[in-house]
């Protein structure tokens, strides 16, 4: 316990132990909202289907995450100096999340969480700078927010695409598949992926054997560069990564490479903030509130981030004893740590308001391991083997 | 159905008295479903009793002739006759029981159902539950106070240790501890309680009259990481003078010197080792270590372990017949 927490934790005693004392006189309760931005259409939920029309992954939003994360403060009403809610705003795009919020801003909602694809960012970061508010990135992956965005206003607790690909070079460098073979995809975030599994490689010590740039489809004109055999032809590697968002030229990678080897990244081996296999650090209940919540659903990275987040607002005000926002803010942004159910304690890098955290490599029925993998170490905290370190990184809010 | 029933009054019947102080050792298997006895000379496995899904926490009756086991995956609390080593009944409990503690005067049990956030009050006699308290998210160490009125719960979501009116099934006072608290050890005073926070890396401290934390020990062993320390189990000797503390991930037993609150050492065990039971003259100490599929048995004064005995998948809880 550092010394600023143990202060918080004495005084919170005291004053827990007061309040059930003088109940009948005490004040009436704050309230804090907690606003949940996500918008119309976001392709990023949009099914992914077979060629036929046969649905391969439902993509939800994350809603009922954070609605778990609310039941769990809900236990916590005598011990809580407040009462939480939450309201869903969403925007009719992308552009719209920042006009939205600052509505619900305006009207005294300090604490939002953002579902929100990544070219919504830089206008609502526009918008609030310099404004009384926390915004919870749930989802997006991008780099670029917490590089070159760099804004003060937002907690990354989604793991940014360089922790999840460090986790997953750390665990292939620890299998000793040092030589990768990458197929690199063609949207944008295909190449953010691959420019992130790159920087992973060399950073961790292992070698990528060839890019090689796949083009999804069945045209027999097209065979060197959508089949995986031909692709992966002529050179050995260790294991082949696959950088592939929209998953049709991913799924068929898996057995078809001219060597039998391991298939890592958009399949098979997946770098994940979450998975519903995970079964230590009291992770099956939290998977299993879940799926009660949302109706059957697997919990998936977005919505571990939902409940993370809104459990670190009802946490902040736990432990300091006190719904003031700039309190909460100064619990979340300094000594705060935090129980993601994924083992080690987590909080807010003070460079850049990404959330240390470990990363999961599911394969689907198993989390294979959990990174930082053992032998990874870093002289303050293992976590911070995983994304931007304060030296590396582009983004300094500390400073 | 009723043959059945005849035969189990009949069984019941015929059951000797007492059946104490064999010196058998009784490992709970989360993932094979079993127990596995243990000879305390030998230290060969002498039986594998087949018990309802997922067993964990396991409590002798004041008598040692029945040995109840919560087991998760079932919702019931099986009882097992000491002395035939045979399941003679199940008392149904909420959704995954995971702990539990005996108040044998009132014939009641008082069960964390982990998955149902609540503790459920069960009476013995009647196989029911009466009264089901709801808890903070994911409830675990349960202990009765020594006459019976408060029982003490953690919620290991909410960083919470619940004192319960066992009267009124109420909620009377909570106290906000550190990151995941897990169970508990009660002073033989009857002063304080100490409580496991798993990813705090530490126990912490509560007086009991106060109901506030006034202390807290931090572990270390040496060459691990503090992010491997999660203490879970615990027990205290019956003077008060020392407790022992069992780290998770850390694999390795802390000795406390109760009075002082200083770590007087540390033993190595097996990984993630959380179960652990003291025997009654004190001198050994049972671990169970639960991605170890074993249990290490401990020499208390040369604080070394003697052997470690392969148990099966999982073990969760150890608890010896004297």
């Amino acid at each position: 316990m550092s010394n600023i927490y143990r202060l918080a934790l004495a005084l919170l005693c005291v004053a827990s132990a007061v309040t059930i004392a003088s109940a009948q006189d005490a004040p009436p309760r704050a309230h804090v909202k907690i606003g949940f931005v996500d918008v119309e259409n976001d392709p990023r939920y949009d099914p992914i289907r077979a060629y036929e029309r046969i649905v391969l992954k439902t993509r939800a939003h994350p809603f009922a995450g954070a609605e778990v994360g609310l039941d769990e403060a809900a236990a916590l009403t005598r011990v809580l100096p407040a009462d939480f809610s939450l309201e869903r705003i969403t925007a009719k795009s992308a552009v719209d999340v920042a006009p939205a919020v600052l509505v619900a801003l305006d009207a005294g909602t300090h604490f939002f969480l953002i579902d929100a694809p990544a070219d919504a960012f830089t206008p609502l970061a526009a918008a609030i700078r310099g404004r009384d508010v926390l915004l919870f990135n749930v989802s997006e992956p991008d780099d670029a927010q917490r590089r070159a965005l760099c804004a003060r206003e937002f907690i990354h607790v989604y793991p940014s695409r360089a922790q999840l690909m460090d986790g997953l070079v750390q665990y292939a460098v620890s299998r000793k598949w040092r030589d990768l073979l990458v197929f690199a995809g063609p949207s944008t975030t295909d190449a953010a992926m691959t420019a992130a599994f790159t920087h992973s490689a060399q950073k961790f010590g292992a070698r990528i054997v060839a890019e090689a740039h796949f083009k999804s489809g069945t045209d027999p004109r097209e065979r060197e560069q959508n089949d995986p055999a031909l692709l992966s032809a002529g050179r050995d590697f260790d294991a082949a990564f696959v950088a592939d968002d929209a998953f049709d030229f991913a799924r068929t990678v898996p057995y078809r490479l001219a060597r039998p080897r391991p298939v890592i990244g958009s399949i098979d081996l997946e770098s994940v903030a979450w998975h519903w296999t995970w079964e230590r650090n009291g992770a099956p209940q939290v998977n299993s509130r879940f799926d009660r919540k949302s109706g059957g659903r697997h919990m998936e990275g977005p919505d571990w981030a939902a409940w993370v987040a809104v459990k670190m607002i009802v946490q902040s005000a736990l432990r300091i004893g006190s719904a003031d926002f700039a309190k909460q803010r100064g619990f979340i942004l300094g000594p705060g740590t935090f129980d993601g159910d994924k083992g080690l304690a987590m909080s807010v890098r003070a460079w850049d308001h990404q959330l240390r955290q470990a990363i999961l490599l599911a394969a689907p029925f198993e989390v294979v391991a959990d990174a930082p993998i053992e032998g990874f170490l870093h002289q303050t905290n293992e976590l911070d083997t995983l994304g931007d370190d304060a030296p590396e990184s582009a983004c300094h809010l500390d400073k | 159905m009723r043959v059945f029933a005849v035969a189990f009054l009949v069984a019941l019947a015929c059951a000797p008295a007492r059946a104490n102080d064999t010196g058998l050792i009784f490992v709970s298997n989360e993932k094979t479903n079993n127990l596995i006895v243990i000879d305390p000379k030998t230290y060969k496995v002498v039986d594998d009793i087949k018990v309802p899904r997922r067993p964990r926490d396991m409590h002798f009756s004041a008598d040692h002739t029945r040995l109840y086991v919560a087991c998760g995956d079932d919702d019931v609390i099986a009882v097992l006759d000491v002395a035939t080593r045979k399941v003679i009944g199940k008392l149904k409990t909420g959704p995954s029981p995971e702990a539990f503690a005996i108040d044998e005067k009132r014939r009641r049990l008082y069960v964390s159902d982990e998955e149902g956030s609540s503790l459920a009050v069960v009476d013995m006699e009647r196989d029911s539950i009466v009264r089901e308290v709801p808890t903070g998210a994911e409830p675990e160490g349960v202990l009765v106070s020594e006459d019976g009125k408060i029982v003490y719960v953690t919620s290991e979501a909410g960083d919470l240790v619940h004192a319960i009116d066992a009267d009124s099934g109420k909620v009377v006072r909570d106290v906000v501890v550190g990151l995941r608290p897990r169970r508990f050890a009660a002073t033989p005073d009857g002063k304080d309680l100490w409580v496991t926070a798993e990813l705090s890396g530490e126990v912490d401290i509560v007086n009991r009259a106060r109901f506030v934390v006034t202390g807290s020990i931090a572990f270390l062993p040496p060459g691990m990481r503090k992010a491997d320390v999660t203490p879970v189990g615990l027990t205290m000797t019956a003077d008060g003078k020392t407790a022992y503390v069992t780290l998770g991930h850390a694999a390795h037993v802390a000795v406390v010197d109760v009075p002082t609150r200083k770590v007087l050492g540390y033993i190595l065990v097996g990984k993630r080792s959380w179960g652990i039971t003291l025997s009654r003259d004190e001198k050994t100490l049972y671990v169970a270590n639960g991605l170890g599929d074993d249990i290490t048995v401990i020499d208390t004064k040369s604080r070394k372990a003697k052997i470690s005995v392969p148990v099966g998948r999982v073990p969760y809880g150890v608890v010896v017949d004297e």
